[in-house]
């Protein structure tokens, strides 16, 4: 973990000079933007906000702060006056969200979802068993006993996902505590190292490069320091600290280190001046928490699908209670056939499942690197139509790296991917020879040592981003750099500075018969240009005349407009009898010419995108999800690597470009011909949402490139109006009500701070846009899954039902008993439907549009008619002629079935005559009663077989798919098969299961049944394949 | 069903729900065009025409492995059953002897139950066998049908045969008669060659002293082998089961008797925990006197 944070800072020092002018104008206007972003929403989101700007520290000096604090910067805070202090503010952390109580938790598991239904059921049992009692005091205790199960039923479930929530988001509480973060402190006149988290106003700390600052600090001294600002303010530039004051607003002050940033080199000594939800980046993150968290679709999905299966238990509950009734039962058997027909209507153990079946797909996802915090947003991912991603480390690698080079009036291109290993420039020429010099000698990074065995792109270097770029590069090249340098002696050197934007050193040649010294100069271009007099050409020295340097702008334009920070580089032997071997140069005065230089070649860097982030664009383009880029780069680079990655496709322009190209003001361009768009942040700060609408549902590709941080939320909300699930990207602080009110927030693994971890639903553990692409992938999957899931489910319910409806209706004893049906959806049903999880695509599930929130449900009409009123009658059917088979060989023939319920049941009527003159004793009949409903469990079973056989597929057939590929299935299948003939020969003997022993042919009744499904089921798909768009898909594709 | 998040007025609502009932402007009526009806009105008349057919036909193929006079299995008929009359709701029998109405049905259900026994229709239909040994009707090879059954007279019942009685079984007496008659089942030979019979004790201590003397019809309540094998019904039409009638001459009065009867045969257990009638029969008994 250090080292990978090392390598990411070591990149973060990137001095994009040419750039920063413009951010530090553009400041201020950011911080308005903040305000203006918040204000709107709510009153003391704003006051809060006012008190944070009215925080003074920065101006006062150092003994009026001494005396505020009550402490002395040289001693320190005494540990009493520390501890005192500690108890009253309390400890320098951030309040974590607040959390809904565990119990709460818990207690919504237990009445969610069918949960009430269940408990319906088992109040009634009760309230059954109440009347019975009150009618006879020694009624059997069968009723209670249903209703004890019934509850356990819930309370298990209802345990079980609520674990499954705990266990996942332990996953955070754990990624959270990784590092404990410690501070190193003044107190009592010593230095030692405490806990951050005991930090307390008016401590003496010292923070080093590296460092994150542990409180909000005012800088008392500072040597070199430079700052991240970047998860608070948006700045991904390096900010210089100092001790002085300079500015007015704290956060543009140069004396205040902010909390959670990051010291990126030299020290500093501060004074801490807020602690903990005081600080800046705690009033924001308190922010966050009061954006509302947006209910996930696949909750939205569930609460549908378990309003539509309570509608039916219900509506036919209620039906058949009138019916009963009317038929003239007793109250208490209409309630009890009530019972029973909510619990066969009821799929007990579908929640349970779907809570497995997420959380294997989180773990799945977890694994290409995409932690999901919540378990729901697993599926929220493949439902999201729109991207809002980061550029910086999202879609780029996250480090400058040579892009172009320039020499002998021509652009060669150098390798970009990851591990720089294919270079193919022509490394023949002499002007290679003298520029590659330069390159190697004209650098200040260095590797840092002991890493030799590590590739040279991974390894970590002291320097800033371009010398770093340049130092891998050379070394990718001509190796070992050091040694070169070595041999190279370095006598003289002018660090670069913004005011030269040059870098200039002298050195000995490692030629022995050259004794001239060479000088190399690198720097902004037109500055190196205009040093030059001379340019190299194939090794050879020519006179800059007018044509070379109009083929020098010529390049140096193209490269810039590909969004490159170009570099010129320019060399000159000293003569040697000038400036002999013993001569000292003087760098103040300059004792060495400086002009008349030769200009050897331009070199442009980029931080160019992931490889494998094109693909993963061209991938979410077929999918349908638009990508927006939000970046706080400056506009042509953001729209350079948006062309590169495909979020802007090469033939798509945007007005300016039109402009360009017919040579028209960019007002006369008719808007509609655009595609793309770049628009900026002090663009979108004008705009009005309808303007931001219109922007959104016109242009296909999007770039905003200048935007703090805080306008993603402005743009999350503007694609939530044009009713877009929207996943956004964020590592900073102030990202995370964006992360907050985007349907899915992706926070940054590596370079995320915590309060976006907080805010977001996942975490990128890679920060690579691609594995947002896989996580998008898993995500419609999970969503094509739990449909056959829920299908497979809701099947066997209609088979469960239609006994009791024809046992009220037609008398018939009892085909199935609810602990049967108890049985099946908690016995043999589960691991069958978790194994569907494990499904492969049918398709290319990543060609197809993303779902439409409210069209395309997860249940829907299809789905349940062709469950309920297709599969599941002909499994009605299937069981029922198990159930017939076994009481006509035992005896009762169907024939004389109808209407013999009451005598049946009645336990006074021990000599009932079958089909054949014998004459039964009551219990003979209720032993015959449970081989019935364990005839009719097996029947059930049987063809659940079948059932999830066919649902393996939607569309294709099941020999498409392939039978064998997904082995869970057949797991699955084994284990109905296990847990059926377990509960028939090994607890056959336990009366209070009413599971019997069975003649192994009643096995097979069900069979041509199961087939007959199996059969239906591929004509049904075959249909579907051949006639698409027809009636036939219309009605049966689910 | 549809669960909305947007909050609609209930103008809109029934607005909706109108045009979902019918859509004048695609004519659909509940979301259907009147094609689309008939297609899936007829798609289900052939769906479940083809379904109930399967249905017919897997039962007429299941009916075919059944025959129609002995049926397949016995597993749960080892033990017969032992059963009383008059059957009475919960099986115990309230004699008031003042009140004629409350044995009157009782009576009733006797004479009717008493009937097919009569010496005249048992003489008419079936044979006199030799008594102590089965009345096998073997098929040997060719069908013998119907079975012959053996003659029990209403008259070996004694002074609970009812015939000219004025106490109606005893009930105006306070002397109740119960008969008691064993569960048939098919080709079982009961008694194991071995003679049987039937008795009763009350069930606790109590039971037995309030229970008093009774006599049993046939003496000593034995059941003839010649009564079995049973056939079953199709075969064995005129079948008659075979009676064991316990006349209870002074129970005492005002007091509820648990009465317990069992037959002793070699093959009927009468142990079986859950199965409380297998072999036995309980129930209560209660002669009421002013």
């Amino acid at each position: 973990m250090t080292k990978k944070t090392l390598e990411i800072y070591s990149v973060e020092l990137s001095g994009t000079k040419d750039i920063q002018q413009t951010d530090n104008g553009n400041g201020k206007e950011k911080y308005r933007g903040l305000k203006n972003c918040f204000e709107p929403r709510k009153n003391h989101h704003k006051e809060e906000l006012r008190k944070e700007v009215d925080l003074d520290d920065h101006k006062l000096s150092i003994k009026e702060l001494e005396k505020k604090y009550g402490t002395n910067i040289i001693t320190g805070l005494s540990s009493t006056q520390a501890a005192e202090l500690l108890a009253r503010n309390g400890p320098n952390a951030l309040t974590p969200p607040k959390e809904t109580p565990e119990i709460i938790k818990f207690l919504k598991q237990m009445v969610g979802g069918f949960s009430i239904l269940l408990w319906i059921g088992a109040i009634l049992c009760w309230i059954a068993y109440g009347i019975q009692y009150s009618m006879n005091t020694s009624s059997s205790l069968d009723n209670v006993y249903l209703g004890c199960v019934l509850a356990l039923v819930v309370i298990l479930t209802g345990i079980f996902a609520y674990y499954q929530e705990a266990k996942s988001t332990n996953i955070m509480a754990t990624f959270n505590k990784m590092i404990p973060q410690q501070a190193l402190v003044i107190r009592d006149s010593e230095k030692t190292t405490i806990p951050a988290e005991e930090l307390v106003v008016g401590d003496i700390v010292e923070i080093r490069g590296g460092d994150r600052i542990p409180a909000d600090v005012r800088l008392l001294s500072v040597q070199g320091c430079k700052v991240d600002n970047s998860s608070l303010t948006g700045e991904s530039e390096p900010q210089p600290r100092s001790s002085e004051f300079t500015h007015d607003s704290p956060l543009e002050t140069k004396n205040i280190g902010f909390y959670s940033t990051t010291c990126l080199e030299g020290t500093a000594t501060g004074m801490v001046i807020n602690t903990g939800d005081r600080t800046i980046i705690g009033q924001i993150a308190s922010l966050a928490s009061g954006v509302g968290n947006e209910k996930t679709p696949i909750a939205i999905e569930i609460q549908h699908f378990v309003h539509i299966v309570a509608g039916v238990a219900v509506s036919i509950g209620i039906l058949f209670f009138i019916i009963a009734v009317s038929l003239k039962y007793q109250v208490l058997d209409s309630i009890i056939f009530l019972i029973g027909i909510i619990v066969a209507n009821v799929p007990e153990g579908l929640l349970a499942t779907v809570t497995v079946t997420l959380s294997l797909t989180a773990k799945r996802m977890a694994k290409k690197n995409c932690l999901v915090k919540n378990l729901e947003a697993v599926e929220t991912l493949g439902s999201t139509s729109i991207i809002c991603s980061d550029k910086t480390g999202t879609l780029t690698q996250n480090r400058m790296t040579v892009a172009h080079l320039w020499f002998d009036n021509q652009i060669f291109i150098a390798d970009t991917s990851e591990d720089h290993s294919n270079q193919v420039f022509d490394k023949s020429s002499g002007t290679w020879a003298s520029l590659s010099k330069i390159i190697t000698l004209c650098n200040r990074a260095e590797f840092s040592p002991g890493q030799e065995s590590v590739p040279i792109m991974k390894r970590v270097v002291v320097g800033d981003a371009s010398e770093t770029a340049l130092l891998k590069f050379s070394e990718v090249i001509l190796g070992d750099v050091m040694e070169i340098r070595k041999r190279n002696h370095k006598v003289a050197e002018i660090p670069f500075n913004s005011t030269n934007k040059f870098q200039l050193s002298i050195h000995k040649t490692d030629d022995p018969n050259d004794q001239r010294f060479l000088l190399v100069m690198k720097g902004a271009p037109e500055r190196i240009l205009e040093k030059c007099s001379t340019i190299m050409v194939n090794g050879q020295k020519q006179p800059l005349d007018k044509n070379t340097a109009e083929a020098f702008h010529t390049a140096y334009m193209e490269l810039g407009g590909l969004g490159e920070r170009v570099l010129g580089f320019c060399h000159l032997y000293l003569p040697a009898d000038e400036f002999p071997e013993t001569y000292t140069f003087d760098v103040d005065t300059m004792n060495f010419p400086t002009s008349n230089l030769c200009f050897v070649g331009l070199l442009s860097m980029i931080d160019p995108p992931r490889s494998t982030v094109p693909d993963a664009v061209t991938k979410c383009r077929s999918a349908g999800i638009k990508v927006i880029m939000v970046t706080g780069d400056h506009p042509i680079t953001a729209k350079a690597i948006a062309k590169s990655v495909g979020i802007i496709s090469a033939n798509s322009e945007t007005v300016e470009d039109i402009a360009k190209r017919l040579h028209i003001a960019v007002e006369q361009v008719n808007k509609r011909d655009a595609k793309a768009a770049v628009v900026t942040g002090m663009e979108l700060k004008d705009m009005s949402p309808e303007q931001l609408d219109e922007l959104l549902t016109n242009y296909s590709e999007i770039v905003f490139a200048r935007t703090s941080p805080q306008q993603k939320l402005i743009i999350v909300e503007g694609c939530q109006r044009q009713n877009a699930v929207v996943a956004v990207t964020g590592d900073g602080v102030n990202d995370s009500p964006a992360l907050k009110k985007a349907d899915i927030g992706i926070a940054m693994g590596i370079a995320g701070s915590d309060a976006a971890k907080n805010a977001a639903d996942m975490i990128l553990l890679d920060d690579n846009f691609a594995s947002i692409v896989t996580g998008v992938e898993e995500g419609r999957l999970i969503f094509d899954n739990l449909k056959k899931t829920i299908a497979y489910t809701l099947t066997k319910n209609i088979a469960e039902l239609c006994p009791f409806l024809i046992y009220i209706i037609v008398g018939l004893p009892l085909p199935i008993g609810t602990i049967t049906i108890l049985f099946i959806d908690l016995g043999t049903d589960i691991i069958p439907s978790i194994a569907l999880a494990y499904e492969k695509a049918e398709s290319d599930i990543m060609n197809r549009k993303p779902r439409h929130k409210k069209k395309d449900r997860l249940v829907n009409q299809q789905l349940a008619i062709y469950s309920y009123l297709h599969i599941g009658l002909m499994q009605a059917v299937g069981a029922f002629v198990a159930y017939f088979t076994v009481y006509a060989q035992e005896g009762f023939k169907p024939s004389i079935h109808i209407n013999i319920r009451v005598e049946w049941e009645d336990s006074n009527v021990n000599d009932l005559e079958d089909s054949y003159g014998q004459q039964w004793t009551w219990y003979q009949r209720k032993y015959l009663e449970w081989m019935g409903y364990t005839a009719f469990f097996v029947g059930i079973m049987v063809q659940q077989i079948a059932d999830l056989i066919i649902r393996k597929t939607r569309r294709n057939s099941i020999f498409q798919q392939g039978l064998f590929r997904n082995k869970v299935i057949w797991v699955g299948i084994a284990s109905q098969i296990i847990i059926a003939l377990t509960l028939s020969y090994g607890l056959g003997s336990v009366t209070a299961l009413s599971f019997t022993m069975l003649r192994p042919q009643y096995w097979f009744v069900a069979v041509p049944f199961a087939i007959l499904i199996w059969v239906y089921d591929e004509v049904r798909k075959l249909f579907i394949r051949l006639y698409p768009g027809s009636w036939w898909d219309k009605n049966m594709y689910y | 069903m549809v669960i909305q998040k947007e909050k609609k007025s209930c103008g809109q609502v029934v607005e909706e729900w109108k045009e979902f009932v019918w859509n004048p402007r695609t004519h659909q009526f509940m979301g259907r065009t009147g094609a689309s009806w008939a297609f899936i009105l007829l798609f289900y008349l052939v769906f479940y025409g083809f379904l109930t057919a399967m249905f017919t036909l897997t039962m007429w193929v299941m009916l075919q492995t059944v025959s129609d006079h002995t049926p397949k299995y016995q597993d749960r008929l080892a033990t017969p059953g032992l059963m009383i009359r008059p059957k009475t709701e919960n099986l115990d029998v309230i004699v008031n002897v003042s009140d004629s109405e409350s044995w009157d049905q009782h009576v009733q259900k006797l004479n009717k139950f008493l009937e097919p026994y009569n010496d005249s229709i048992q003489a008419q239909k079936n044979d006199v066998c030799r008594p102590g040994r089965y009345y096998e009707q073997p098929d040997n090879g060719v069908l013998n049908y119907p079975k012959r059954a053996c003659q029990f007279n209403r008259t070996q019942l004694g002074d609970c045969s009812g015939i000219g009685d004025p106490t109606h079984y005893g009930y105006s007496t306070g002397q109740p008669c119960i008969f008691i008659k064993m569960n048939r089942v098919i080709n079982f030979y009961a008694g194991a060659n071995q003679s049987m019979n039937v008795t009763c004790v009350g069930k606790r201590d109590e039971d037995a002293e309030n229970l008093g003397n009774f006599v049993m019809f046939p003496a000593n309540g034995n059941i003839d082998l010649m009564y079995f094998p049973y056939y079953g019904k199709k075969f064995h039409v005129n079948y008659t089961q075979p009676l064991v009638a316990v006349k209870f001459l002074n129970v005492t009065p005002n007091v509820e008797v648990n009465v317990e009867c069992r037959v002793n045969a070699a093959n009927i257990a009468t142990d079986d925990e859950r199965d409380k009638f297998a072999g036995r029969v309980a129930f209560k008994l209660r002669v009421n006197k002013t």
